[in-house]
């Protein structure tokens, strides 16, 4: 029997994450329960009794010997793991109580988490900073082996991934900020 | 062996706190939770999300110690650092603790 499902392409920045909780919440609240997340903004709903679950997204990118722990923590404390996309996690649980389900509550361990895509970012930064300095060096230096339109080519994506990633990075130390004001 | 190891890591958060408080003896990670609503009267919500985060910090800084892994569970306790942490916590709190009574006496 198949079953009713949809597919959603939806681009969130991590520093939206919220954002995205609050969308798919809404989602449930409307009868499309997310099944399964896929490559970067792929999302697989089910339809099916409209309900009000919350969804909580967590970044840990894991050692296989570490992640069955996690995942048993956050199923004794009542989380549904959904799955993966990019190190983040997707969980959800129903709303029962009038305090909303929350995996972080304090401030600090949701700054931790903003800190850890940070750490992965930077890492990009740094191997991108690395071949912008290689291709800067192939285009200014005479290079006989003209295939000199696609290299110039490529070699402008270089410095706008860059440009993206620190971008990035930029947004998530303003939402830190922004986290830590209230 | 001087102070100054352990006060680097002061004040701990909230949370922080009564994560180490509750693992004088072994538990694992629901167990925590458990027991941090109970010995807080419900003042102190650990979800595991910062839990899991509290115990990758702590065992990195040598402060808990992973004891037995069952079904799935791991197991922490404190480490002696992690008691010396603990202690210097609880003597900043109980100091704390006196001038604000002494306060609100004064109100009262």
């Amino acid at each position: 029997m198949a079953e009713n499902t949809i597919r959603k392409f939806r681009w969130f920045w991590p520093w939206q994450d919220e954002q995205e909780e609050a969308w798919l919440r809404s989602m449930s609240q409307n009868g499309w329960h997310l099944l399964s997340v896929g490559l970067a903004g792929i999302y697989r709903f089910r339809a099916g009794e409209p309900y009000d679950y919350v969804y909580r997204l967590d970044y840990q990118i894991h050692k296989k010997k570490d992640e069955q722990d996690y995942l048993q923590l956050f199923s004794d404390a009542g989380w549904e793991y959904i799955g993966e996309m990019s190190a983040w996690q997707y969980f959800r649980k129903e709303v029962k109580e009038k305090e909303t389900p929350e995996i972080f509550t304090d401030i600090e361990s949701k700054v931790t988490k903003y800190k850890r895509v940070m750490a992965f970012l930077t890492f990009f930064v740094v191997i991108e900073a690395i071949c912008v300095a290689i291709f800067a060096y192939n285009i200014w230096s005479n290079n006989p082996y003209s295939w000199w339109g696609i290299i110039r080519a490529i070699s402008l994506l270089i410095p706008l991934a860059m440009g993206v990633l620190i971008y990035a990075v930029i947004r998530l130390v303003l939402r830190i900020r922004q986290l830590r004001r209230l | 062996m001087s102070q100054d190891d352990t006060s680097k890591y002061l004040p701990l958060t909230e949370s922080t706190y009564y994560i180490m408080l509750t693992l004088v003896e072994p538990l694992h990670g629901y167990a925590v939770m458990q027991k941090v609503d109970a010995i807080s009267k419900g003042t102190v919500k650990v979800g595991p999300g910062t839990l899991y985060g509290a115990f990758t910090l702590l065992e990195k800084e040598g402060l808990i110690v992973k004891v037995r892994e069952e079904d799935r569970r791991k197991s922490y306790v404190l480490t002696p650092k992690g008691k010396k942490l603990l202690m210097n916590q609880i003597k900043r709190l109980e100091i704390m603790t006196r001038n604000g009574l002494s306060v609100k006496d004064h109100y009262d």
